[in-house]
């Protein structure tokens, strides 16, 4: 009964006329908009995607910058599938050059996106490797801030980062400053074969703290090992490669003098500008130093970790022999 | 097939907060996790520091994480963080204008974080903060910075205060400010100064003398900021102690509640805290009061300290300060003279230019004038300007409250040097109470009021009074001449001298009465009495008299009369003889000839209360006297020069209003009192009283009892009805009354 009456009265509101008062101002319509306010700018929630009539280049710069700030998976994965045909098309075009490209890109070493990961280190193949030579120092810090993170598999998928910059320019992936030795503490932070962990807790008991790293955790544990072992063996090989005496050349010593340097930063080991460096983010650029620098540092530790590793067999075993024969090559 | 679940630490998400808490549970077995981590975070900075300006947000996110986690257990991994406040220091140091807004503020977050744990010490901490804090264009980050300045000198200064660090950070502002005296950046040295001040950490002469060095800065903020502090920062110190024992904890109340709500460790803490607050309290209350100077009285050489200023700022004619800038340093340098009695002669010529009426806020000046002056100041340096006021604000033409302005400023001035007065000019002012404005009358009435005190041959005969005409035959009124200072002794001391004579005359009598004949008192008094010495242990009121005359022969002759000494002075020998004689009989041989116990000295204070009390019931003959130590300690104020003029003035309706609406309830909208008594009650947090509840109660819950008690038969009615007054008569159900 109540209801209807109000229903009622409702109805018959739709229907009513408004009246008009001398003196007051009319009512406002129903559908009426407040243009009254001004505003500086406005923010376009959607945008455009579709790729008519834009240039090669903007299109290029669209998905570059779409990489990094679009916030689905997909589309930073898309847009990195596109990077990388346009960048492998024969001829290559890539209008903003490798170095751009480098510095964009490098943070999604640590991507959340499991694809987004596997598609950069597509790209990053897809570069020429001269011109990534330059960029090794870069790369090797957001490599090896992958190689520490926190999550397991962006770890293992940095692992495959620092196995394409070995490959393209091991040299100067070992000579770089802080290239050999904090290359090694990240992975000997991977590995838990860690000699400056015990010193820095100086633990008295006799019990020690228990080898659980953040490797050994998962499943995955034996094969990650394994990958690990791998690439640090790779590591080691192009760091103790025995060095080739260049043919002698006769205008090198007037090149010298007075001809630019075809390297960047040739003067990088003076460190003229720089803040001073430590032992950890010092150069070595020469393999009897690295070997040194190795033998006083790391040897013990990588072997008692490798002897371990043998023990357990398998592939992981397999994978340490490969590791000592390296070692042995380095002796 | 169905969605593999994530499990918590499998997440890609790096759970830091995680790790941390597990970290500080048990450092030892998450050294590896946290070498991880530190190993992460080195790698991130260096990310960072390889391009700080173009660093991604994302990188940027991810080092802040880390920096947090760090900072949080660097004190549990001593040896391989040793490096980090290193970095932290460098990166704010060096990129604190291009740092992303959070990071930094979570660098300097942790650094305190650091100081707190003990990591670094406060020295290190304050000497990076600072130079950031001068040369950071950011506003937020200095005001951040200036917090955890002041809490951490705060809190280095909480258990006992820290010279080492207190004199470290006074230099470093000193060294501000007299640095580069043309620059802003000695304000900071002034906001931190004045703070620590008010907070009552920094009490000593240091803090003032870097005050002192900003008062003496270029810098017209620098400047204002040292100049206030001297004129406003004790009265701010007081208020914040008042302040600070305001917020008292109701314990009983507290307790009462504790009885009743459910108890949990949180409320349970709260009481805890609650009960070592009042135990603060209480031991602060106990604790002796600490004896702070004024600023005004720790600066280091006033004469030079009040004559530079007045030449820098005032005197330059290059000086191009606002006039209320200028008004506030004329007003410390007033302050300084006159309470230091310093002589600074060439300000009182400076003044002449400003006292004309139509000068803007000329009371100021007026006060500060009146300020400036003591008894020191020689009377011909002020007399032109008295005339001048009297010329410029005093005269028919003139509108009566500039006229009782300036007659108000002239008596002002009076008080402190009464010789600045000649005859004829007093006399015309004082014939202004026949003014018809009620202010210039008070104001006209107030200087012959004065002069009766202190100099009454200027006026006329009929304006004398009785009493001044009496002083003035009898030769009790003495006339000061310029540089004479009244004798000074113990106030109070001869009461307590007339108070002992009397106790030492009652004791003789009672032993005649036992003895039959009267012991001699000096041997019995050359005992030590201990007793004496301790306020409370000794009836004060009987036993005073066992005092170790100290007095040898010499001792025992009356004290040397100054004013005879004096050889050029010989008017005053001259005057009468008597006079002096009988002025130098009047100070006590008490203070001087025996030591004063504690006992006595309890003894005097209530004998000056007991005299202050007469004064106040009708003896006023030493008004002046309080006027004069009043404003000694406060200074003159712009509002006391002008009170007169308000006198007889009607009030404006808003004023009438306004004072009529003080102290009622406020009446935001149209509302019955008993409305907003009620809204005041629920806001409180009060419960209703029983019969509000019984108004509020829903219709239905009450129709069933109504319709019972209609059926009701009239013998119950009757019952009812009696019950309910015999009830009443015995207060309520609960039987309150009885």
């Amino acid at each position: 009964m109540g209801s209807s009456n109000k229903k009622k009265k409702e109805k018959k509101k739709d229907f009513q006329k408004a009246k008009l008062k001398v003196g007051k101002a009319k009512a406002k319509a129903a559908n009426f908009t407040d243009t009254s306010f001004k505003s500086k700018f406005i923010t376009v929630n959607q945008q455009a995607i579709s790729a008519e009539g834009v240039d090669a280049a903007e299109q290029f710069k669209q998905n570059l910058s779409l990489a990094i700030t679009a916030k689905s998976d997909n589309q930073r994965r898309d847009a990195l599938a596109f990077l990388t045909n346009q960048i492998s098309a024969t001829p290559p075009n890539n209008p903003v050059g490798t170095s751009a490209i480098l510095t964009k890109l490098l943070p999604l070493i640590s991507d959340t996106s499991a694809t987004v990961r596997t598609r950069l280190l597509a790209l990053f193949r897809a570069l020429p490797p001269s011109e990534v030579q330059p960029h090794v120092e870069k790369i090797l810090m957001y490599a090896r801030a992958g190689m520490t993170h926190m999550s397991n598999i962006i770890r293992t998928d940095a692992l495959n980062v620092m196995e394409w910059l070995l490959e393209v320019a091991g040299d100067e992936v070992v000579s770089c400053p802080g290239g050999w030795l904090k290359t090694l503490n990240s992975f000997s932070s991977m590995l838990g074969w860690n000699p400056s962990v015990g010193s820095a807790l100086s633990s008295q008991g006799w019990t020690s703290a228990s080898k659980t790293t953040l490797g050994a955790g998962s499943k995955k544990g034996p094969e990650a090992q394994c990958r690990q072992i791998q690439v640090l063996t790779q590591f080691l090989a192009v760091g103790f490669k025995p060095e080739t005496s260049e043919p002698y050349n006769p205008r090198a010593y007037w090149d010298n003098i007075y001809r630019l340097p075809g390297t960047p930063n040739p003067f990088a080991h003076l460190n003229l500008f720089g803040t001073p460096r430590d032992e950890d983010s010092e150069m070595y650029p020469d393999r009897p130093s690295r070997q040194r620098v190795f033998d006083a540092k790391w040897k013990g530790a990588i072997a008692a970790g490798m002897d371990g590793a043998r023990k357990e067999g398998g592939t992981v075993g397999r994978a340490a022999a490969g590791l000592s024969k390296v070692l042995d090559l380095g002796k | 097939m169905p969605k593999r679940k994530v499990a918590a630490l499998e997440k890609v998400e790096a759970d830091l907060v995680n790790l941390q808490y597990k970290i500080r549970r048990d450092p030892k077995s998450y050294a590896q996790e946290f070498y991880d981590q530190w190993l992460a975070y080195d790698a991130q900075r260096q990310i960072f520091v390889s391009s700080p300006a173009t660093a991604s947000s994302d990188d940027v996110k991810k080092f802040h994480d880390l920096v947090d986690l760090v900072a949080h257990v660097a004190d549990l991994y001593p040896d391989l963080t040793a490096s980090y406040p290193d970095h932290l220091k460098e990166l704010l140091n060096r990129h604190h204008a291009t740092l992303d807004k959070e990071l930094r503020e979570k660098i300097v977050g942790s650094l305190t974080l650091l100081r707190r744990k003990d990591v670094i010490d406060s020295t290190s901490l304050l000497t990076t903060l600072f130079p950031i804090l001068i040369s950071t264009p950011s506003k937020t980050l200095r005001s951040l910075l200036y917090t955890k300045i002041i809490s951490d000198l705060r809190e280095s200064n909480s258990k006992s205060t820290n010279h080492r660090l207190n004199r470290t950070i006074q230099t470093v502002l000193h060294n501000l400010v007299t640095s580069d005296r043309t620059s802003t950046k000695g304000m900071w040295a002034t906001r931190i100064t004045r703070e620590l001040w008010r907070r009552q950490i920094w009490t000593d002469a240091k803090p003032c003398d870097v005050m002192k060095e900003a008062c003496l800065s270029d810098n017209e903020k620098v400047v204002v900021g040292g100049v206030r502090f001297f004129l406003g920062g004790d009265k701010a110190r007081e208020e914040m102690e008042d302040d600070s024992s305001d917020d008292e904890v109701d314990m009983k109340k507290l307790k009462h509640q504790s009885g009743i709500n459910k108890k949990t460790k949180k409320r349970q803490k709260a009481l805890g805290k609650a009960v070592e607050k009042v135990k603060k309290q209480e031991r602060k209350k106990n604790a002796p009061h600490p004896l702070n100077f004024s600023a005004l009285h720790l600066i280091h050489d006033p004469q030079g300290f009040a004559e530079k200023l007045f030449q820098k700022h005032l005197q330059n004619t290059k000086n191009r300060f606002s006039l209320e800038n200028k008004l506030q340093i004329l007003q410390l340098v007033t302050r300084l003279v006159g309470l230091h009695k310093l002589t600074i002669i060439s300000l009182y010529s400076w003044f002449a230019r400003y006292l004309t009426p139509k000068q803007p806020s000329v009371t100021s000046f007026l006060a500060s004038l009146a300020q400036g002056t003591h008894n020191l100041v020689p009377p011909d340096a002020i007399e032109p300007l008295i005339v001048k006021i009297a010329n410029e604000f005093v005269s028919e033409a003139a509108a009566s409250e500039v006229a009782a302005a300036g007659i108000n400023a002239i008596r002002e001035v009076a008080i402190r040097q009464p010789l600045c007065m000649n005859e004829t000019l007093l006399q015309d002012l004082v014939l202004y109470q026949r003014s018809k404005d009620k202010g210039v009358v008070m104001a006209a009435k107030g200087l012959q009021s004065l002069y009766r005190e202190v100099y009454p041959e200027l006026l006329q005969k009929k304006y004398r009074g009785k009493e001044a005409t009496m002083g003035l035959k009898s030769g009790e009124t003495k006339q000061w001449k310029f540089g004479e200072e009244e004798v000074g002794g113990i106030e109070g001391i001869e009461l307590l001298e007339k108070y002992k004579e009397e106790q030492k005359e009652k004791k003789m009598a009672e032993r005649v009465g036992e003895d039959g004949e009267p012991k001699d008192d000096d041997e019995e008094d050359d005992g030590f009495h201990s007793d004496e010495w301790e306020i409370g242990s000794s009836d004060s009121d009987d036993s005073s008299t066992g005092w170790i005359n100290v007095s040898d022969s010499e001792d025992d002759e009356p004290a040397p009369k100054r004013t005879k000494t004096d050889p050029e002075a010989p008017e005053l020998v001259d005057e009468d003889k008597e006079n002096a004689e009988a002025e130098a009989n009047r100070i006590s041989k008490l203070a001087t000839t025996t030591i004063l116990t504690p006992a006595d000295l309890l003894k005097l204070q209530e004998l000056r209360r007991e005299a202050n009390i007469d004064k106040a019931m009708g003896n006023t003959s030493k008004r002046k006297k309080e006027l004069i130590a009043r404003h000694i300690d406060e200074g003159v104020t712009a509002d006391d020069i002008e009170l007169p003029a308000q006198l007889g003035k009607k009030s404006t309706k808003e004023e009438r209003v306004a004072l009529a609406k003080d102290g009622k309830p406020g009446r935001e909208e149209h509302k019955s009192t008993q409305a907003i008594r009620k809204s005041k009650k629920e806001a409180e947090g009060k419960s209703t009283t029983n019969k509000e509840k019984s108004r509020k109660k829903n219709f239905l819950m009450t129709i069933g009892k109504a319709r019972a008690k209609n059926k009701r038969s009239l013998v119950d009615t009757k019952k009812a009805l009696k019950a309910h007054i015999a009830r009443s008569k015995s207060g309520g159900r609960r039987a309150n009354g009885t």
